[in-house]
């Protein structure tokens, strides 16, 4: 207990050059907790993806290619399978054309929520029920547009309706919230049995089946059945998992891992000479004082720990406080990545990373303090 | 001139001492040197996107989509594309038909090899004079499709990336087999491109629209009449824009993200460069106090210390900078990456290296000033006393 004061006044000697590095530290680890909540967010988020749920889409493709809303009847016939949904999207802008929104059709049928990620409202599942031209808008959408319940949006697409017209209209009947990352944070909810009525082109036809299974162990084997019974046919499909889609989205992104080690360890690089640099200059400054410690008794061994401490709370406190500011800063850029989160593992890894460079910096000082010749030191100040 | 003589006084006694200061100055040196390789690295992701798409373009080029939209939501409907064949300005072959390709382009799935991981390639349905219009398509093995077979003719960093794509290979396209029949390299692109007949392709997809309408121009100079041409139809609801534009806008979300990420992880670690800068420069400073406190007191300025001292950051800094810009062009200039599918190769260029030095001098002048003003500020008699 008695070295805290020593500490204390140790580290505030010169308080310009504590603040500096303090920061110097703190915005170090501020990447790192920034780079790596990237990372561990987006792994947490696949972890976490559904594997219960089935997109059944055409084994061509899983973007462009249409099939047709009849083999609804042929999947939900296979065994293991509970519920099927037929699911078209499309594109669409509101006023702008940099102002995209995807637009997500679904058929109404009967528990039709229980085969998505969304978490929407009873009233407002039972609201987008009863009118035909009804949307769900996210509730990210909402507050970027400031659309409200009530509101009439009008949208522009290249899907035609009857009359020629590519401009739609819906009728905001509620708000959900999407817990799949590769959702999209731009999408609202229609009626597929309005968008297929008024719609020209493409009639009969959908992106895509939500498929949901009656036990979450059997995902494989109903995903094969799936396929096999479109095999050899002209649409052929291809039946994945939302975690199975989580996953290949995750990859695309590319080679994460490798660009965030060779950040991190450049950060740290330039840290420890930072560091390092700085308790030398400290302990050569410090030599007088050092030696009266000795005189009055302080052993090489507590000197070596007095040095060692200093580092050591500093590159902590400063580490702590850079993981701080990472935490805070992270919701601010949920906003345009999805999926960040700082889970503790990157906390503790961070602060072992604080105590890792303290120790290495602190080292060589403190050695040379612990040896510090009391007499000398007296004599040439 | 006083000034001057006084500025390189101060300088040669400032470096002179720099040895004794080695913890300090390799602190500057490395820590510039770690944020400027970091940024250039990065930044090289987003030049590497740049060349990628912008090698091959062709001046003489124009591609056409149907209005307000482009490439695979494009649907330029056969009457349409037929009319635009005979727009002046358009360049004729050999036999006199001028070089126009109707394209349809359909995205299809494709496996990596060894990682097996999900990416896209654009299966695109052409006609047969495509070759013409992309002179820069040079065959490697086999030989191109025949129109109306079931044949896929595929670019060479297909088969080197993905699974599937050797000569004599089937896939599985809409209940029917289709075979590649050959491999070529088009230019310099490192991307995968699959050309099939166009006919088949349509047929086969139940599509009855293009996608595209690829025009190659007699000159680049005759594309504002084929603009105006094309304006004046009624009958056409098309668009037109030129190659480079047209890459130049598919690349843009690409290259913003990039350059975004880049400069986000560089300015973090400027600031952070640059704050050791500043610890490092006041320590340098602080054991020069006598030094300084004697040149005062014999009538040298304090703008001269200023200066001085300001320049003395930056030739720490510089060095930082070049070692940073070399380590970047030595361990990732040409370096694959396939950020978000796309296949690039890292380019670490002059402009780059420029970026870099400008980056470096900035944290020298900002890590510099403050030290510098206490250095020029401290009473000439602490200074003194200070012995």
């Amino acid at each position: 207990m008695k070295f805290i004061p020593l500490f204390w006044s140790g580290i505030w000697r010169k308080p310009a050059r504590t603040a500096l590095i303090f920061f110097q530290v703190s915005v170090a680890f501020a990447l790192f907790g920034m780079l790596q909540g990237l990372k561990t967010g987006v792994d947490h988020a696949v972890a976490a993806a559904r594997a219960d749920l089935l997109i059944v889409h055409s084994r061509l493709s899983y973007l462009a290619e249409p099939l047709p809303a009849g083999s609804l009847e042929q999947i939900k016939s296979l065994p293991g399978v509970k519920l099927v949904v037929p699911v078209d999207i499309f594109g669409a802008t509101y006023q702008k054309p940099t102002q995209r929104l995807g637009v997500v059709a679904l058929g109404l049928v009967k528990d039709w929520p229980s085969a998505f990620t969304y978490t929407i409202a009873p009233e407002h599942v039972s609201a987008f029920q009863k009118l035909r031209t009804a949307a769900l808008i996210r509730n990210e959408v909402a507050e970027k547009y400031g659309w409200k319940i009530g509101d009439r949006i009008p949208l522009m697409s290249n899907t035609a309706q009857l009359n020629g017209s590519t401009n739609w209209a819906f009728d905001v009947v509620g708000t959900f919230s999407d817990s799949d990352i590769g959702g999209g944070l731009d999408t609202i909810l229609i009626n597929l049995g309005y968008l297929d009525e008024a719609r020209a082109l493409g009639k009969d036809t959908v992106q895509h089946f939500n498929v949901a299974i009656s036990d979450p162990k059997q995902t494989a084997t109903v995903a094969d059945e799936i396929d096999r019974r479109f095999a050899n046919s002209s649409q052929e499909t291809k039946t994945e998992s939302l975690l199975e889609l989580a996953q290949s989205q995750a990859q695309s992104i590319g080679d994460m891992n490798f660009l965030i080690r060779a950040v991190v360890a450049a950060v740290l690089v330039a840290l420890l000479f930072a560091t390092a640099s700085m308790m030398m200059q400290s302990i050569r400054e410090r030599r007088l004082e050092l030696a009266v410690l000795k005189a009055v008794g302080f052993t090489d061994r507590a000197v070596f720990l007095l040095i060692l401490g200093e580092a050591l709370l500093v590159c902590i406190a400063a580490a702590a406080f850079g993981l701080v500011l990472a935490t805070l800063l992270l919701p601010l850029a949920a906003r345009f990545v999805l999926g960040l989160s700082m889970p503790k593992i990157v906390v503790a890894i961070g602060l072992a990373l604080a105590i890792g460079i303290a120790l290495i910096s602190a080292a060589v000082p403190a050695a040379l303090a612990a040896r510090l010749k009391v007499a000398t030191a007296l004599v040439n100040g | 001139m006083r000034f001057f003589r006084q500025f390189l006084g101060i300088l040669g006694v400032n470096l002179s001492g720099a040895a004794q200061r080695s913890g300090s100055v390799l602190t500057i040196i490395v820590g510039v040197t770690c944020a400027v390789g970091v940024l250039i690295s990065m930044l090289a992701m987003g030049i590497g996107v740049q060349r990628e798409g912008m090698a091959d373009v062709r001046a003489d080029r124009v591609i056409l989509n149907s209005t307000g939209t482009r490439g695979f939501q494009s649907s330029i409907p056969k009457n349409e594309a037929v009319i635009a064949r005979d727009l002046p300005g358009i360049k004729r072959d050999a036999d006199g038909a001028s070089i126009v390709v109707f394209e349809s382009l359909i995205p299809i799935e494709a496996h990596r090899r060894v990682t097996e991981v999900r990416t896209f390639f654009p299966l695109v349905g052409t006609t047969a004079n495509f070759a013409e219009y992309r002179p820069e398509i040079r065959l490697t093995g086999g030989r191109m499709f025949h129109p109306g077979l079931h044949e896929l003719f595929a670019s060479t960093p297909c088969s080197r990336q993905f699974t599937g794509f050797e000569i004599g290979d089937r896939r599985s396209i809409r209940g029917a087999d289709w075979t590649i029949v050959g491999h070529f390299e088009q230019g310099h692109t490192l991307q995968c491109v699959v050309y099939a007949d166009i006919d088949a392709l349509m047929s086969s997809f139940n599509r009855n629209t293009y996608s595209l309408v690829s025009v190659m121009l007699q000159s680049p100079a005759d594309f504002a009449a084929f603009l105006n041409a094309l304006q004046a139809n009624p009958m056409l609801h098309l668009e037109a824009q030129h190659e480079r534009e047209m890459v130049r806008e598919s690349f843009k979300p690409l290259k913003g993200i990039l350059d975004f990420a880049s400069y986000f992880v560089g300015t973090i670690m400027a600031i952070g460069a640059t704050l050791g800068a500043v610890n490092s420069l006041y320590a340098i400073v602080d054991s020069r106090r006598r030094e300084m406190g004697t040149l005062r007191a014999i009538g040298f300025g304090s703008g001269a210390i200023v200066a001085s001292i300001l320049c003395e950051s930056l030739l720490f800094a510089l060095p930082g900078a070049l070692v940073g810009v070399a380590l970047a062009w030595a361990f990732f200039n040409g370096f694959s990456a396939s950020p978000f599918g796309y296949n690039l190769r890292l380019a670490v260029t002059p402009s780059l290296a420029l970026i870099g030095i400008v980056w470096a001098v900035g944290m020298g002048l900002i890590g510099g000033l403050l030290p510098a003003l206490r250095a020029a500020r401290l009473p000439v008699a602490t200074a003194l006393r200070a012995m």
